[in-house]
């Protein structure tokens, strides 16, 4: 995990400490955070991230237009993305991973959850 | 032509006019009432969200107390414990003290995972700050009705910026639930399992 620098994107800051707190629990500690889509881009140039976590509903950017377009630019085409999300209507599931997720959590989520589907995209 | 077709003629005339009147005002109330029953579904709809979020905001705010009831309570055992310990010490009976400390250990890591479990529950924010949000949507989209409507009245009453055209953008899910999912984990994680094959 020495290398694992992951993104957070979440409207939500109370979330994005959750997921923060979730993540340096389980071990994952360089995390850096993001408040919508539009922001998440500009910290994928700064931050250069390897994992990413992102919400869905948020305004300026939502979470499919943000992964959409990260799956649009060769760079990013193996990134692997963790949609964590309130959404749970089995056509949004299907539709995001369509545009690229790599995997989903419905919020609320557990901790063990969290990090076992980490775990489980960086070993696959 | 006699005074008696004149009053027949004119009769006529009025009773022409005020079927053109009567029709107008008809349709007038047909325009009025597509918006009318719009805002009635929605009012009942914005009242369900937020009585579901006050049988939310109750249930996790219990869920709550009731760990935070067990962490203090284990606070104080382990203040009473380091207490004994101290006084042994002073006393020179330093037997127990490795199985009271090993004791205190484990309510230290019992306390710091109901902390995270706590944490795990303040999740509901996010999800009742959604409900909110739509509920919030719901209102404005009548608020905008019922505006259109007295504007069609002609009356100029209703003054100042719509609340809707004021506030912030919201970005929301609708079926938002701090308990219900529609999709199960176990569900989801088969659909990126065949999915992705």
């Amino acid at each position: 995990m020495a290398d694992l620098k992951i993104l957070a994107v979440d409207d939500s800051p109370t979330m994005r400490r959750i997921i923060i707190n979730t993540l340096k629990r389980a071990g994952f500690n360089d995390v850096v955070e993001a408040a919508d889509g539009k922001d998440a881009l500009a910290k994928m140039k700064v931050e250069k991230p390897n994992f990413v976590i992102t919400d869905w509903n948020m305004p300026e950017m939502d979470g499919l237009t943000f992964v959409t377009t990260l799956r649009s630019q060769a760079e990013y085409a193996n990134l692997p993305v963790l949609m964590v999300t309130t959404r749970s209507v089995k056509e949004d599931i299907v539709e995001a991973m369509k545009a690229g997720v790599n995997n989903y959590i419905v919020k609320p989520f557990t901790p063990a959850t969290l990090k076992e589907k980490i775990e489980s995209m960086l070993a696959g | 032509m006699s005074s008696k077709d004149t009053l027949h003629e004119n009769v006529q005339k009025e009773i022409s006019e005020l079927t053109a009147s009567i029709s107008e005002v008809v349709a007038g109330f047909r325009k009025l009432q597509r918006p009318l029953i719009e805002s009635h579904d929605k009012v009942p709809q914005a009242t369900s969200q937020l009585d579901k979020i006050t049988e939310q905001t109750e249930a996790v705010t219990a869920q709550m107390l009731d760990m935070v009831e067990k962490l203090t309570q284990r606070e104080d055992e382990v203040l009473s414990g380091l207490e004994t310990i101290r006084e042994k010490i002073k006393a020179g009976e330093t037997d127990s003290i490795d199985s009271l400390i090993e004791t205190l250990v484990a309510k230290t890591g019992d306390n710091i995972n109901e902390g995270y479990q706590i944490m795990e529950a303040l999740q509901f924010q996010d999800i009742t700050a959604q409900q909110m949000d739509h509920a919030a949507s719901l209102l404005e989209d009548v608020e905008v009705k019922l505006h259109g409507i007295i504007n069609s009245m002609g009356d100029s009453r209703v003054q100042g910026p719509m609340l809707s055209t004021t506030s912030k953008k919201r970005a929301y899910d609708p079926n938002a639930d701090m308990v219900t999912k529609k999709t199960d984990q176990d569900a989801i994680d088969s659909i990126f399992a065949n999915g992705q094959k």
